[in-house]
């Protein structure tokens, strides 16, 4: 019964609202006007989850999205992907192999890593472990970007407890991925995004800004949610998706919303090979298949590679 | 990746990547796979005709674009120093102008390298059968003609050829073996090792067409990998020991097939013989 004046209270709003008319300035002068301006609005839509948002507002949501999860992150990554997340992430580091065990050339000094979306260091830590542990190569540099502060500053906290902190090797910038003036043209060796890009506005624009930024032979290398291919094990994930990830989110970190507009944004992200020709599109080679599956397919690692230019 | 065949749209721009090592750079670059002279101009007596079927179209020259292709061709001068490695690639990829993350190209990694080298002298061997050289070189040392070589001789001398290119990686191909044998490239390993069979049979001139077309291929496999195996732990300088090696592999393989011909033979008289002796008795066989 204690549900019952939450839904009188809904019933109630949804009344007042359809009371409310359309187009709440309607003198006849400007009637035109204000038409083309809701036009205009309704072209530049894009997804937030599974609601259409105007592209200008998508960025703040996202942001207080991910202003809210910051700080239960980690524990929330791992219950929602049962401690797969850090398989994935490791495999993922592991197969870049950053950091090159040779000895640099004269003008060779360590490869220069982007991290895009990149706020609480995840890869950029394994990215320097690996790159110092196995490889030897302490030239190796991480610029981790973020286009949240809040994420950032988780970052920034932890960075605190790494060999890395307050070194050249290790930076934090907070920028918008889609345009970043403030990075040179071809000066990045390897440019990630891991779970990403899925958050960007527009992902077209942020594959063209990665190509910009890479040095010719650069790697653009994404880790994304993705398709599910086998049909049964895709009815599972999906039941474990709607069902139990909102919940954990409301019980763990008190935020039932953030949780379903992950879950949405992941059933909305492109499939394998539409991400794929994208990555194409933005003129990278892609090697072999271009993909990898991990666990069936819940997650992919792209690559592409900026070819060099004949001259 | 269906198949590994030698690149040869692509290899007029690889002439110009740099190969510095110690090796002459006449064995590495596979510029003269294709021969130049154009088959009519050749003073050889007409081969058979490879089997050709308009059901099975050709298959594509490879599946390596013109980058991957610059870098694997870099890499090769530094495999006799760092192996089959992803060391060697690196190298590779810095020598052709490429970066070290450059290398995320092969998904694959070390085992591509692997791949293209053998691919790549697959191809050697083809051109310098197609050039003709080396039958007349074999027949001209044992004072013979070429058309009196046979198909057994050719093949034991394309064996001995393809194996001496391993020579100057003879120290890394070990690891080489051990990758290959790896669970997940098994199976491109032995299609690249039937590939070559069935090159070093077609080339010799073998023209069967029943059962025994799967039992030749199958024996020279067996002969080329175990021959493979003694040539990484072969100190003679120039393959002697492994040559030996592979000519007592072939006279077993004759001696084998002498074998099993007979025994065909027996066993079939004695069946006729049996139902023969049946049908004389009344059966109706």
């Amino acid at each position: 019964m204690s549900s019952h004046p939450a839904w009188r209270a809904l019933h109630h709003s949804a009344k007042r609202r359809a009371f409310q008319p359309a187009t709440p300035y309607r003198c006849f002068s400007c009637t035109r006007q204000t038409q083309n301006q809701f036009k205009s609005e309704q072209d530049r839509m894009t997804h937030f989850g599974f609601t259409n948002v105007p592209e200008s507002e998508k960025e703040s949501r996202v942001g207080a999205v991910f202003s809210s999860v910051a700080s239960s992150y980690d524990t929330m990554n791992d219950l929602m992907s049962l401690g797969i997340h850090r398989l994935w992430k490791d495999h993922f580091v592991r197969s870049l192999n950053p950091g090159s065990p040779l000895p640099a050339g004269p003008h060779r000094k360590g490869w220069n890593i982007l991290d895009i979306a990149g706020g609480t260091g995840d890869i950029a830590f394994r990215m320097l472990d690996h790159a110092t542990n196995i490889n030897h190569d302490i030239e190796t540099r991480v610029t981790i970007s973020d286009i949240n502060a809040d994420m950032l500053a988780e970052g920034r906290k932890r960075s605190v407890n790494t060999p890395y902190y307050n070194t050249p090797r290790l930076d934090f910038v907070e920028a918008n991925a889609e345009h970043m003036p403030h990075i040179p043209s071809a000066s990045v060796d390897l440019y990630t995004v891991v779970f990403g890009i899925r958050n960007f506005t527009d992902k077209q624009a942020a594959l063209n800004e990665a190509y910009r930024v890479l040095k010719p032979g650069g790697v653009f290398a994404c880790m994304e949610f993705s398709k599910v291919d086998n049909p049964v094990f895709d009815a599972i994930y999906k039941r474990w998706n709607f069902s139990a990830i909102p919940m954990i989110g409301q019980l763990v970190a008190g935020d039932r919303d953030s949780y379903q507009y992950l879950v949405e944004s992941i059933e909305q992200f492109p499939s394998q090979d539409e991400f794929r020709g994208m990555i194409q599109k933005a003129g990278f080679m892609i090697p072999g298949k271009g993909y990898e599956n991990l666990t069936g397919g819940i997650a992919a690692i792209h690559k592409g590679i900026k070819p060099i230019v004949k001259v | 990746m269906a198949s590994l065949r030698m690149p040869r749209r692509a290899l007029p721009s690889l002439k110009s990547v740099r190969t510095p090592s110690s090796i002459s750079t006449s064995t590495f670059t596979s510029t003269h796979l294709r021969p130049s002279v154009p088959s009519q101009s050749r003073s050889q007596p007409p081969q058979i005709r490879p089997y050709h079927s308009t059901l099975h179209p050709r298959l594509p020259d490879h599946t390596y674009n013109n980058s991957q292709t610059a870098i694997l061709t870099a890499s090769l001068p530094h495999i006799p120093t760092h192996g089959f490695s992803a060391e060697s690639l690196a190298l590779g990829a810095r020598d052709a102008g490429f970066l070290d993350v450059s290398v995320q190209l092969f998904p694959r990694a070390e085992f591509d390298l692997i791949l293209f080298w053998l691919a790549s002298r697959r191809g050697l061997l083809r051109a310098k059968v197609e050039e003709g050289a080396l039958f007349r070189r074999v027949a001209d040392q044992a004072g013979r003609d070429v058309s009196s070589l046979d198909v057994e001789e050719k093949c034991r001398i394309l064996v001995m050829e393809r194996l001496k290119m391993n020579e100057d990686v003879k120290g890394q191909w070990s690891g080489a073996l051990a990758q290959m044998s790896l669970l997940g490239n098994i199976t491109l390993s032995l299609s690249e090792l039937h590939a070559l069979s069935n090159d070093i049979l077609s080339l010799a001139g073998d023209s069967a067409v029943d059962a025994s077309w799967y039992s030749r291929r199958f024996g020279l496999s067996a002969i080329y990998a175990s021959a493979e195996m003694v040539m990484t732990r072969d100190p003679t300088p120039d393959l002697s020991e492994t040559e030996t090696f592979v000519n007592r592999r072939f006279e077993d393989k004759l001696a084998l097939n002498q074998k099993i011909e007979g025994l065909s033979q027996c066993v079939s008289f004695v069946g006729n013989t049996a139902v023969g002796v049946g049908r004389s008795w009344g059966l109706k066989i």
